[in-house]
């Protein structure tokens, strides 16, 4: 049975030509240590890693000492977390945050550290109040997704980030599903940016930027080897290399370098414009099913449609759509706070997530089969 | 040929001196510190033109680089 993809949200699927190309070329021809030795595939390594770290580093109006390699964008927020905040310390989190912040956070209260959540309101400007009164109290830091995950809605980052400036408060931006989509960097005033590199930037599994303004030094989470002051037991102040030890992942770098390099050529406006395009479809396709519920309330969107149909769990739609070949992710979305704040607990909803690849004549089907559903149960 | 070498602190600096004078014109290469540094793992870049044209434009670039010294080659 042909099996129709729209998980992007996860991880985007199929990836671009090149993305593959890049991968295939560097595990063929990239095999030396990126920054431990003077040799020539260690040095040939080292470029090419660099090259993509100014890539990603103009992307988000960062110096390249300031874009760091991680595995993830759960790697980046814990990185970022867990370096900024200590016992004592308070933290102030969305209701919308995935559970790669809800957890390091709730990790860090048994450390010491308190958290508060600032609800997402009905508005923009209702959100910017109530991050406003927290953020007035004097907080270490602030985290807040860019857009959520489950939901798709664009959070006010700026102004967010305008008013943890007036304050002196770390601001730290999960910018996994916005990435890509939306026009966002360090000129948004955040002083942290961590994504997933294989979500909107169509690079491979493995790979992910934790991104700074370089205002906060981080305490690390790892230390190790990172190829420079190496003579000596306290972890390298530099920059990355402080906040990479180990080997980094070549092979996937040079991919996600492809995966910049595609959404470049092909432009943010183009894709979120056509995946926009395909969640509207989407919507009408199902909006006037009886017992359809659509959780979009706000003001502008990330191309993510999450429903349910009354009285099948999620999963379970999820599961018979995936029996009938379509992916879509069923249940709660690594994201408690933001069903919680939803009301959707205990079984979450089912999301859409087209990518720059999806097509209307597959969106199309999708939504025949979310009726058949509808009408003859699962 | 006299040419300066000069010391930077990791491999991600000397490759960001090399972008930066690369823009610039300027011919430049990575090297290992031959007598390794006192901190260990230290990268060189060595370069063909006077250090005192080439030193404010790595510092101008976010590249703490104060010293040089000269090798034959």
């Amino acid at each position: 049975m042909r099996q129709i993809y729209f998980d992007n949200a996860a991880t985007t699927f199929p990836k671009p030509p090149s993305v593959a190309e890049a991968v295939r070329e560097a595990a063929l021809h990239l095999g030396g240590n990126p920054g431990r030795g003077g040799h020539y595939y260690s040095k040939k390594a080292a470029e090419a890693v660099y090259r993509v770290r100014e890539q990603a580093a103009e992307m988000f109006c960062a110096e390249p000492e300031n874009t760091v390699f991680t595995l993830n964008c759960t790697h980046s927020l814990n990185l970022a977390i867990k370096g900024i905040l200590r016992p004592g310390d308070r933290a102030v989190i969305s209701s919308m945050e995935h559970n790669s912040v809800a957890r390091p956070v709730y990790a860090l209260t048994k450390k010491g550290v308190r958290a508060e959540v600032a609800m997402i309101g009905r508005s923009d400007a209702e959100t910017v109040e109530n991050f406003g009164r927290l953020i007035k109290t004097g907080p270490r830091c602030v985290i807040c997704t860019a857009a959520s995950n489950v939901t798709g809605r664009i959070n006010p980052i700026r102004e967010i980030a305008a008013l943890c400036r007036e304050s002196g408060v770390c601001f730290i931006v999960d910018g996994a599903q916005a990435c890509g989509i939306i026009p966002i960097s360090l000129r948004d005033g955040m002083n942290f940016f961590c994504t997933a590199g294989h979500k909107g930037l169509y690079g491979p599994t493995g790979t992910g930027l934790l991104i700074s303004d370089g205002k906060y030094a981080l305490n690390t989470v790892i230390e190790g080897g990172t190829g420079a002051t190496s003579a000596e037991l306290e972890q390298t102040g530099f920059m990355p290399e402080r906040l990479e030890s180990g080997t980094v992942n070549s092979v996937g770098i040079a991919g996600l370098g492809a995966g910049i390099a595609y959404l470049k050529e092909t432009g943010t406006d183009k894709i979120r414009s056509r995946e926009e395009g395909l969640c509207s479809m989407f919507i009408d396709g199902i909006k006037n099913l009886g017992g359809a519920r659509i959780y979009r309330r706000g003001e502008n969107f990330v191309p993510i449609v999450s429903f349910n149909l009354e009285g099948i769990p999620a999963e379970a739609l999820a599961g018979a759509l995936s029996s009938a070949g379509f992916a879509l992710r069923g249940g709660l979305h690594c994201a408690v706070l933001a069903h919680e704040t939803l009301s959707t607990l205990p079984f979450g909803a089912v999301r859409f997530s087209p990518s720059v690849f999806s097509s209307e004549k597959d969106v199309a089907a999708l939504i025949n089969e979310v009726k058949k559903i509808y009408k003859n149960g699962v | 040929m006299t040419y300066t070498l000069i010391p930077v602190s990791s491999v991600t600096y000397a490759m960001k001196s090399k972008s930066i004078l690369n823009r610039m014109g300027y011919y430049c290469e990575i090297e290992r510190q031959e007598k390794g540094s006192r901190s260990g793992c230290g990268y060189v870049i060595r370069v063909k033109d006077d250090p005192a044209k080439i030193l404010p434009i790595l510092n101008a670039g976010g590249i703490a680089a104060r010293s040089w010294t000269t090798a034959e080659r």
